[in-house]
């Protein structure tokens, strides 16, 4: 058994693992990304990222863990139908810029841990960076008042 | 009684801003807090606003030191999506231009190194050598700082007297033989300055999963271009220099190795340049929808892209980057505990910070 079969029978996962664009992936449905990191620390594999998608008409989020195994690249991919998952910080110390960053760009809570401030500065909220969309301006407003 | 000293956001220490918040007990730090974000500029999100070929040009401004790095994971992750494979021709042509890249950073890294260390010469002597690094940058693209040299497919520029290139190769790998790499390796000034501060432990090391030198200078002997190599990297034969100690001295010897490497690679990288095309032909190009990705060992360690594609889109949906003082920089807190405030700015330098790229 390849180390890519142990690890998804390990996880317990059914689907199979899907290699295209670079990576190979595995849809995590059903498990947390707490059973994923600790499976992860204890094959070795080193952390890479987190990547998060907002999905259309508010429908929640897509999240993808990035892991490297011996030089090869993995996709863990999560939906989430609200706007809370599982901090993995206490598992892998390396997660906490990027569930940081996260968290103050689409407002995504990562329950188990406290978010102090990375990107934000006094007065700025969480979500706005990229989750708001820029409303569009229907007149240039006048640089000098008349 | 411990107290609070603040580093940064703006401070003499410092080459770019952000922020070292230190509780010390006299001369001695006890931990420390990071803050970034003071030059946030949300190039992830302007992304989403450009097509595949602006988007280039918006990427190569993520970082001053690795532009050209940063479009060839780019440029990578979206052939993937368009199904193309560039010709060997250029996949070498990018091999040299990371190559350079790569000696680019390390050079101007030993010269700040030498400034922090109170090695003025040193710095003098390494800036002097990396105007010409950039001299060869320059020979081969045109610019010295945003190459545009990486396109979908391929590379925009040729290098069509790679004999010339050679001889400026060979002539700059000569001098710094003659200086950077004996002062950095063998220097009582340096070793007495770098040795045995800001260590980052083995296991610290694999748990704030660090990249690049500062991996490689705690025993981790990890490199894409070895392990999971691209564009010429699996025709080159380098070594990957890793050094246990995990203290300044040791990122420091990494870096001054790692340039004699370069240089080795660029040779064979010259010398085999094959004949051919170095792009794929022009055309209107299509993207497949769905998510890539694509890993690059940039001069800092391990670069990754994750672009996203929506069926007959003209921009991408999603363009995610994770760059390596990213993965670096949450250890700092580590490296300065214990040790005396006169050498946090080192140590912090010691990791080649770089906030262009983290404040993307």
């Amino acid at each position: 058994m390849t180390p890519l079969e142990t690890l998804r029978a390990t996880l317990g996962i059914a689907s199979p693992w899907e290699t295209q664009h670079g990576a190979s992936w595995l849809d995590c449905a059903g498990i947390s990304p707490r059973t994923l990191a600790a499976a992860m620390n204890a094959c070795g594999a080193r952390f890479i990222t987190i990547t998060a998608y907002e999905l259309p008409e508010s429908a929640g989020f897509r999240l993808e863990y990035h892991w490297d195994l011996a030089g090869q690249l993995l996709g863990f991919l999560f939906t989430l139908t609200g706007n809370s998952t599982q901090s993995i910080y206490d598992l892998c110390e390396a997660a906490d810029w990027i569930e940081r960053e996260i968290h103050e760009e689409y407002a995504l809570e990562f329950s188990g841990r406290a978010c102090e401030p990375l990107l934000l500065r006094t007065g700025d909220a969480p979500g706005v960076n990229l989750r708001e969309p820029i409303k569009p301006v229907s007149a240039p407003s006048p640089e000098v008042a008349p | 009684m411990s107290y609070r000293i603040p580093m940064g956001p703006y401070h003499p220490a410092l080459e770019e801003p952000y922020k070292l918040e230190m509780i010390c007990e006299g001369e001695t730090v006890r931990d420390a807090r990071l803050h970034i974000g003071f030059n946030f500029r949300g190039i992830e999100h302007l992304a989403e606003t450009r097509n595949y070929y602006q988007v280039i040009a918006l990427m190569e401004r993520v970082c001053g030191i690795c532009s050209f790095i940063h479009t060839l994971t780019l440029c990578q992750s979206m052939e993937q999506l368009a199904g193309l494979t560039p010709p060997p021709r250029a996949l070498y042509i990018r091999t040299i231009m990371a190559e350079l890249e790569r000696l680019h950073s390390h050079v101007l890294w030993a010269g700040i190194a030498a400034k922090l260390m109170g090695f003025k010469t040193m710095f003098m002597t390494c800036f002097e050598i990396r105007e010409k690094v950039m001299d060869i940058l320059q020979a081969i693209s045109g610019n010295r700082v945003n190459y545009s040299m990486n396109r979908v497919g391929g590379v925009n520029r040729d290098i069509e007297d790679p004999h010339a290139i050679l001889l400026m190769v060979q002539a700059l790998e000569t001098e710094m033989a003659r200086t950077i790499i004996p002062i950095f390796t063998t220097s009582a000034t340096a070793r007495s300055r770098c040795a045995g501060i800001g260590v980052l432990t083995h296991a610290r090391a694999l748990s704030c999963a660090v990249v690049g030198p500062t991996a490689r200078a705690s025993g981790v002997p990890q490199d894409l271009r070895r392990d999971a190599p691209y564009a010429a990297y699996p025709e080159m034969e380098f070594d990957v220099p890793v050094e246990p100690a995990g203290d300044v001295r040791a990122r420091l010897l990494v870096r001054a190795l790692e340039i004699m490497e370069s240089c080795r690679i660029l040779r064979q990288a010259i010398a085999k340049l094959p004949p051919g095309e170095f792009h794929v032909p022009e055309g209107k190009l299509s993207f497949a929808a769905g998510t890539a990705v694509s890993r690059v060992e940039a001069p800092r360690g391990e670069v990754m892209y994750s672009i996203t594609w929506k069926e007959n889109a003209r921009n991408p949906s999603r363009v995610h980057v994770r760059t390596p003082t990213y993965a670096n920089m949450p250890a700092v807190r580590w490296m300065v505990q214990g040790a005396r405030l006169a050498d946090t700015p080192l140590i912090q330098a010691s990791i080649d910070p770089c906030y262009s790229c983290t404040d993307r």
